[in-house]
Formats: structure tokens, C-alpha cells, sequence
């Protein structure tokens, strides 16, 4: 066999039932599905079945890293994570992804990816080290969080082990169970902490001290070393690219912190104290991405506690709370946990009108959630769309609807219909309203982050925001990457529906394109640049770092067919396996009908529906079910999957 | 022998040795991003391994404090390239005449890690370390990429602009 650049070429498969562990060769897979989502995608395929329970032994557990994982490409730190997930609802396959240091270390210890399938009859943890993978037994790790569970198996296996594992959330099965690594990364939404919970496996801990090999270092080097540094919001000009904020605030002793494996500007810090006190507290907690409304003391407390229980901490603050305080509205409870539930005055209409909680109430929510005990732990601890089907009668069912499209289970945001994350404002937040309709999970993760922070940002007009570009030259952007001048264009609304539906399926490809190689779609894929003479930025920087890393010469559209193939793939699996068509995509429009709460303006369904038909039309699906047709997959080299469908009558 | 050549010691001429240029580490403004170490290793061993970067990053998130930068601090007096020339008549540790900077010759290595024992951060922290070149060990430690124009391809990387080159001249007495 050719030497594999990139890739390392075992995936490690284990079988927690049987206690046994085995390799698949990753040559069989790539370079047609890339890494990390894609192998995964395809390994499902033949490992899925209908009616398959998120909690039942044969759902596989993909903790999955890509070709550019722990190479010198900006982002190559991050790990997907799929299979069947516990949190939506219905449950059907999907994904998460966390950064920290895991990911590089297990294609340093010689894995491209690891499959769990099976449930181990006692508590287990995963040793993955230089080839070797081991079941070593966890039962004095059952019962502790994940900071514990990190300490102990670095304290065996050494301080520079990598640990991903589950806090005792995820050993109770929690539907909103994470998986934590580090102190603030963490596979957070769907549900996955409880999916390995349900496994018995603890944690797997990895040391690695081989390397990645890679085609032409050289050009690598080059390509790293000279890619956009410009972080997701446009520099100023003059003083581009290598600009970091100060690194320590001596008052509230807070470090900046990255994930391992990127050079890229993003916004993670920890926080090792509080003003105040002499010494830093004994504990630390990392701040990104979300944040609990609550007082900064009460926050850092907080959060610590949420990655130490391994809970996802999103759907807590954005999902759970604000659906409370709406219930205290609606006259369905007063406490929690026997503390008050805090409301505003006005009707919470979005999640801007919710108000601050007070620390005695989350964190003793968070206690009962991971061990379900309380008062409502035990709901609570199925994630918010299950807890309103029970609850006061089903009352705080329509009350969801605010926030979780389709009652799907994971909270609706960048799309400006509930938050959180930044405002997009109309039209522009028509294409992350098209993503999420056809995608398995809040599309604000891989797609809609490229979309909401590479373009909206960037452009000259965005609801009150102004963009640093002029019109001429964004439109120019727009017609040399989209191939219509037009999407950045904010007087076009539903009369030309491609303007929403191509940036829609092009970030949606470039997404699966992140997950598979396995990239941050903070990151990549940009679109504008303030560094360039016409302020495009480098679209093909993926393809090119793909091909310096594995000497397999890809161009820029032949990776965007790779992102289409996987999404394809992806959808593929939703209609064979849990009955994905229009109806379903249709359905989140439905509940997506509320006024935007940036700019009020609501969804019209019946304009909307042209544009959901363009999206089908450029992804080459019938527009009366959402099947992909014959002629896509057959140009995608799907042509057995889509024999399987046929046989099936879910061919478009 | 390497008469003439402003980098040779032998064992009898521990001459004055040229100052060498260094890393400065500030290890506040580090994000253990550890790209530094990828890109040490990809540059000098054409693959991305951590393992075989002459820097290396220790860090530990579950306490507070800030990450540990672990470089050579290319010393005026450098015990390891003494203990190398005291050895071997042909030393592998040389002076770059650039840069200063105290380098292995690859070539000339034989794997005894005189030079790793001599190091006076060793063992706590340890900036020298070997590869293995068949049954052959090869000691590697920081060459301030003498051979690379720009400079060190660490401080290039970094992105909190916690590693600065100061040359020779620049370098405090």
C-alpha cells in the first residue's frame, strides 16, 4: 500500500459488549469521504437501522478527527463527534464537534477516528496510546466529574494525557449529557455525554507521541503561516491580522486560552479568580461561545460545575431557564428547587426579554439535573422538549415553540428568532432559516457560523450594521465566490430566492467540509477578506491545506463536491432511517413564523416555499419530497446509496 | 579537521564562543495552542509531531496559572555543546556563525546525551531530546532555524506573540 499522508489509516473500532477492540483501514474510505463526518457518515450507513433507540447498544459513538487534524492547519484541534442523538427529538443521527487538545493527540497516538458500539456491563474507560487501545476498567471513576475523572487518569497515564469523558450527567443518561475535554471544550449539543453514559464507558484518555505525516511540508508551512489571521469580524484596515486583545486582566485574573492547534483569533478565556481575592480560586473555569445571565461570580461558579457534571450548558441557559421564567408568565410554576423563578415584567418574547437568574437557582438546577434528583432532575434532565411533554399537563408545550424549532430539542439561534449568538437581520437571516429546515442539528455550528460571521459582518448593509466594504466591492466578492453579485444584496428578498438558497448550500457543503476534515467552522471557510486587494478571501484554503497534508491534489470545487457528497450522505441517512422528507423540513419553517426579534419582520410560508423549492433545486432533490434524485447521487459516486433508497422508494 | 570554521570546539580549544541570538518567551501572552510546536517539528522533521519539537508547551487548565514555554535558552556558556566537544574529537554541537545559535549537526550525533545530561534545565526542564534514526538516537534541540531567512518558524506561528527573537546583539549582557 502507498504511504498515507495525513491520515494515519486505522480507525480504532471497539466493541464494549464484547470487550474487544479492532481496526478498519481508513484507506477504504478516503479520500472519496475525507475524515471525520464524512467516514463517519459512511460507517453509519451500514451500522444504522430504523427504529434504533439513541440509548440501545448498537447505536455507534463516532469520536472522529480528519486528515488536517493535529497538522499545522489553522484549526486542526477539533474532534467530531456523531451518531444517534439523545437530545433531538426524535432522536435521528447527527453530530457535535469540541476543540481542546484530544483530537491531535489521538491521530498522534495513531487513530484517525474511533466507533464504539456496544455497552460495556461495568463501568469502563478507553486508554488509546501509540497504536495500543485498551478497556481498562472505571469503576472508581463512576460517580465523579469530569475534572476528577481528568485528574486521576492523568495522575496513571501521565500530565500530558488527553481526556474526553463524562460527568455524572452523562452516567444518568441525560439527554442533555456533554461530552466535557479540557476544562472548556465539550461536544455539547445533542446529547452525546449521555450516549456514552449509556455505554458505561467514562472517558477515553489518549497519548500519543507519534506524528502526522504529511505530503509536502513545505507547502503546508507556507499555507499556515500565510493564511488570514483575521479572526471572525473584520480588522481594521492598517492594522490587520496579527492583533490580540491583552492576554491577562490582573484584576479578574482571566487568561486567554485557545484550543490546541489553531492560530486563529477567537474569543475562549479562563477565568482563574475573582477580584477580590488574594489567591485564585482552586478551580478554573474557560468562557466561550455561551454564558449563564447571571451574576459574573455566579457565572464563573456556574460554569465550572457545568463542565465538571458534563452538561450542556446551552440548553440550561438558552433553553431551560428562559422556558421557566415564560412557564412562572403562564402561571405553570413559581420555584425551583424551592427558589423563585425570576421574571421580567413584559412577556418573554425572545431571549433578550429574559432576565438574570440568581446562582442559588442554577447551580442547585445543575445538581439536580446530573444526578436527576430534586424536584425535577429528573425531567429536566431529558432536555427541555421532553420536560414540557410531561409537565403541568403539556401546558409549557407551546411555549417552546419560541425557542426550539420543531420542538427539535436543540434551541434555535443565529437565525434571529430567539438568540442567542450575534443578529442577523432581514433578509439575511433567510438562509440560516434555510439551513436549519434541512439540516439534522442547529446549522449554527459548522454552516451558519461561516455565513452569520464571514459575510454578514463583513457586508455594507446588515439591518443597522455597516460592514466595512462598499457595495461594488462586496457585490464583487458575492460574484466571484457565490456566483451572484447579489447575496449581500438587502433590498432582494423573496422575489430571487437563489440569493438566500446558493450562500445556504454553499456553506451548508463547506460545513460538511469542516467536519470532515476535521477543521473550526470558526474559521473556515471565509469568504471576505480585508487583507486582499479585492477583498475576496482565500475560498480554496481548505482544498489547498487538504492537498499539502495528503498529496492527493484537490481543487477547490472537488472539495466542495466531497462537502455536497457528505451532505448528501448525511440526508441520505435521515430518509432511510428516520423518515426525513419536505413534510419534516417544511415543519420548522412552520415554527419559525414568529417575528424576528431584530427587526420584526416575519416569515412568510408562502413565499418561503419557492425558496425552500430553489434550495432543493441547486441540491439536485425532488421538490415535492426532499429525496435526493438519481442524477445527484450518481454524480456525487453515491450510486449504492442511492440503489438503497431506491429499493426503498425514497429516491427523488 | 574544521580548522577555520568559527563554530568548531574541540576538546583541547574550549575557545570564547560568539553570542547567539534567543527565543524570549512571555509566557503570559501564551494560548497553549501549541502551534508553535507543530510548526518546530514540521519545519525540522517534515511531519507535524510535538513530540519532536525543541519547544515544547506544558500547561494544565484545571489550575490556575499560566503555561509553562519550554525553549533553549542558547546560553553564552553552553554546558551541552562543552560536554559534547570534552567527548568527541568532532563535536555534533556547533555555533551557527549567524545566528549564534548552538545547533546539533545531525550528522555528526552519536547519540550519547552528554549533551542533554549537561544541560542545566535538565531534568526538570528538559529542552533537549532525541529522535530515533533507526537504532540510532539523534539528540535535537533548538537551532533558532539558523538555516531559515526569516527566523524562527515558532515565533512566525504564534499567534498571542508569545515568543519573540531577540538576535545576538540585541540580546542583554
Amino acid at each position: 500500500m502507498a504511504t498515507l499522508y495525513g491520515w494515519t489509516g486505522k480507525i480504532l473500532k471497539v466493541d464494549l459488549t464484547r470487550g474487544e477492540t479492532s481496526t478498519l483501514d481508513t484507506a477504504d474510505y478516503v479520500p472519496q469521504f475525507v475524515g471525520g463526518m464524512g467516514v463517519a457518515a459512511r460507517l453509519a450507513w451500514d451500522m444504522l437501522r430504523p427504529g434504533l433507540d439513541a440509548f440501545d447498544p448498537d447505536n455507534p459513538l463516532f469520536l472522529m478527527v480528519g486528515p488536517l487534524t493535529g497538522t499545522l492547519a489553522s484549526g486542526g484541534g477539533r474532534v467530531l463527534v456523531a451518531g444517534i442523538a439523545p437530545q433531538l427529538s426524535p432522536s435521528v443521527f447527527s453530530r457535535s464537534s469540541m476543540g481542546g487538545h484530544w483530537g491531535a493527540e489521538l491521530k498522534y497516538a495513531g487513530f484517525d477516528g474511533i466507533v464504539i458500539v456496544g455497552q460495556a456491563e461495568q463501568p469502563v474507560y478507553l486508554w488509546v496510546h501509540d497504536g495500543e487501545a485498551e478497556i481498562r476498567d472505571a469503576s472508581d471513576l463512576w460517580g465523579t466529574g469530569t475534572y476528577a475523572t481528568t485528574a486521576v487518569l492523568r495522575g496513571r497515564h501521565g500530565p500530558k494525557t488527553r481526556v474526553v469523558g463524562i460527568g455524572q450527567a452523562g452516567e444518568r443518561r441525560s439527554r442533555i449529557a456533554c461530552l466535557q475535554t479540557e476544562t472548556g471544550n465539550a461536544a455539547g449539543q445533542g446529547g452525546f455525554g449521555g450516549l456514552m453514559g449509556s455505554k458505561h464507558l467514562k472517558a477515553v484518555a489518549v497519548r500519543g507521541t507519534g506524528g502526522v505525516a504529511v505530503a509536502d511540508p513545505q507547502r503546508l508551512m507556507e499555507l499556515c503561516l500565510n493564511a488570514s489571521r483575521e479572526g471572525a469580524a473584520p480588522t481594521v484596515p492598517g492594522a490587520p491580522g496579527r492583533q490580540w486583545r491583552p492576554q491577562m486582566d490582573p484584576l479578574t485574573q482571566v487568561r486567554a486560552r485557545k484550543c490546541g492547534f489553531c492560530a486563529t483569533v477567537c474569543q475562549d478565556r479562563l477565568v482563574m479568580g475573582l477580584p477580590g481575592e488574594v489567591e485564585p480560586q482552586p478551580y478554573t473555569a474557560a468562557h466561550q461561545c455561551w454564558g449563564y445571565m447571571t451574576s459574573p461570580r455566579a457565572h464563573t461558579e456556574a460554569r465550572a460545575i457545568t463542565a465538571d457534571y458534563g452538561i450542556n450548558g446551552w440548553e440550561i441557559s438558552y433553553g431551560l431557564i428562559p422556558w421557566l421564567q415564560m412557564c412562572r408568565q403562564h402561571g405553570l410554576i413559581d420555584t425551583v428547587n424551592g427558589v423563585e423563578i425570576p421574571v421580567p415584567d413584559k412577556e418573554i418574547f425572545n431571549l433578550q426579554d429574559v432576565v438574570q437568574v440568581p446562582g442559588e437557582l442554577i447551580v442547585p438546577l445543575l445538581h439536580s439535573i446530573a444526578n436527576r434528583d430534586g424536584e425535577y432532575g429528573d425531567i429536566f434532565a431529558e432536555g427541555t422538549c421532553r420536560a414540557a411533554e410531561v409537565l403541568f399537563g403539556g401546558e409549557g408545550l407551546e411555549l417552546v415553540d419560541r425557542i426550539y424549532p420543531r420542538r427539535c430539542g436543540e434551541t434555535n439561534h443565529w437565525n434571529s428568532h430567539w438568540g442567542t449568538g450575534g443578529s442577523g437581520y432581514w433578509p439575511f437571516w433567510l438562509v440560516p432559516v434555510l439551513q436549519w429546515c434541512t439540516d439534522t442539528r442547529d446549522p449554527a455550528s459548522d454552516s451558519t457560523h461561516q455565513y452569520t460571521e464571514h459575510v454578514l459582518r463583513y457586508i455594507p448593509i446588515h439591518g443597522p450594521n455597516r460592514g466595512p466594504l462598499s457595495f461594488e466591492e462586496a457585490r464583487h466578492v458575492c460574484q466571484k465566490v457565490y456566483g451572484n453579485s447579489e447575496v449581500c444584496n438587502p433590498e432582494i428578498t423573496y422575489e430571487q430566492p437563489e440569493t438566500k438558497a446558493i450562500p445556504a448550500v454553499f456553506h451548508h457543503n463547506r460545513g460538511m467540509l469542516v467536519e470532515s476534515l476535521v477543521l473550526c467552522d470558526r474559521e473556515h471557510t471565509r469568504v471576505f477578506s480585508m487583507l486582499t486587494d479585492d477583498k475576496v478571501a482565500d475560498t480554496a484554503l481548505m482544498s489547498k491545506l487538504l492537498s499539502a497534508a495528503t498529496g492527493i491534489e484537490t481543487c477547490e470545487q472537488e472539495a466542495d463536491l466531497a462537502g455536497e457528497r457528505v451532505y448528501n450522505l448525511l440526508r441520505a441517512i435521515d430518509i432511510r432511517f428516520f423518515g426525513r422528507d419536505r413534510e419534516v423540513d417544511w415543519s420548522v419553517a412552520e415554527t419559525l413564523t414568529q417575528p424576528a426579534f431584530t427587526d420584526g419582520v416575519a416569515l412568510d410560508l408562502e413565499q418561503f416555499a419557492p425558496m425552500l423549492d430553489t434550495y432543493y433545486r441547486l441540491r439536485g432533490w425532488n421538490r415535492a419530497n426532499g429525496y435526493p434524485t438519481r442524477a445527484k447521487m450518481d454524480e456525487l459516486g453515491l450510486a449504492d446509496i442511492a440503489d438503497a433508497l431506491q429499493a426503498e422508494g425514497k429516491l427523488g | 579537521m574544521t580548522t577555520g570554521d568559527p563554530g568548531a570546539v574541540t576538546r583541547t580549544t574550549f575557545t570564547k564562543l560568539q553570542r547567539s541570538g534567543v527565543i524570549q518567551v512571555d509566557e503570559k501572552r501564551c494560548l497553549a495552542c501549541r502551534e508553535c510546536e507543530v510548526a518546530c517539528s514540521l519545519y525540522h522533521e517534515q511531519e507535524c509531531n510535538p513530540a519532536l519539537s525543541r519547544v515544547q508547551i506544558d500547561f494544565n487548565d484545571y489550575v490556575p496559572g499560566f503555561p509553562d514555554i519550554r525553549v533553549c535558552k542558547q546560553c553564552d556558556y553552553p554546558a551541552c555543546l562543552y560536554a559534547c566537544a570534552a567527548r568527541w574529537d568532532e563535536p555534533a554541537l556547533k555555533v551557527d556563525p549567524a545566528t549564534g545559535a548552538r545547533y546539533v549537526d545531525p550528522d555528526l550525533c552519536r547519540g550519547c546525551g552528554d549533551c542533554a545530561r549537561a544541560c542545566p534545565l535538565t531534568p526538570e526542564r528538559p529542552v533537549m531530546t532525541f529522535k530515533k534514526v533507526g537504532r540510532k538516537r539523534v539528540y535535537i534541540k533548538c537551532d533558532l532555524c539558523y538555516d531559515r531567512p526569516e527566523g524562527p518558524v515558532c515565533v512566525a506561528i504564534c499567534p498571542g506573540g508569545a515568543l519573540t527573537y531577540i538576535p545576538a546583539q540585541e540580546r542583554r549582557r
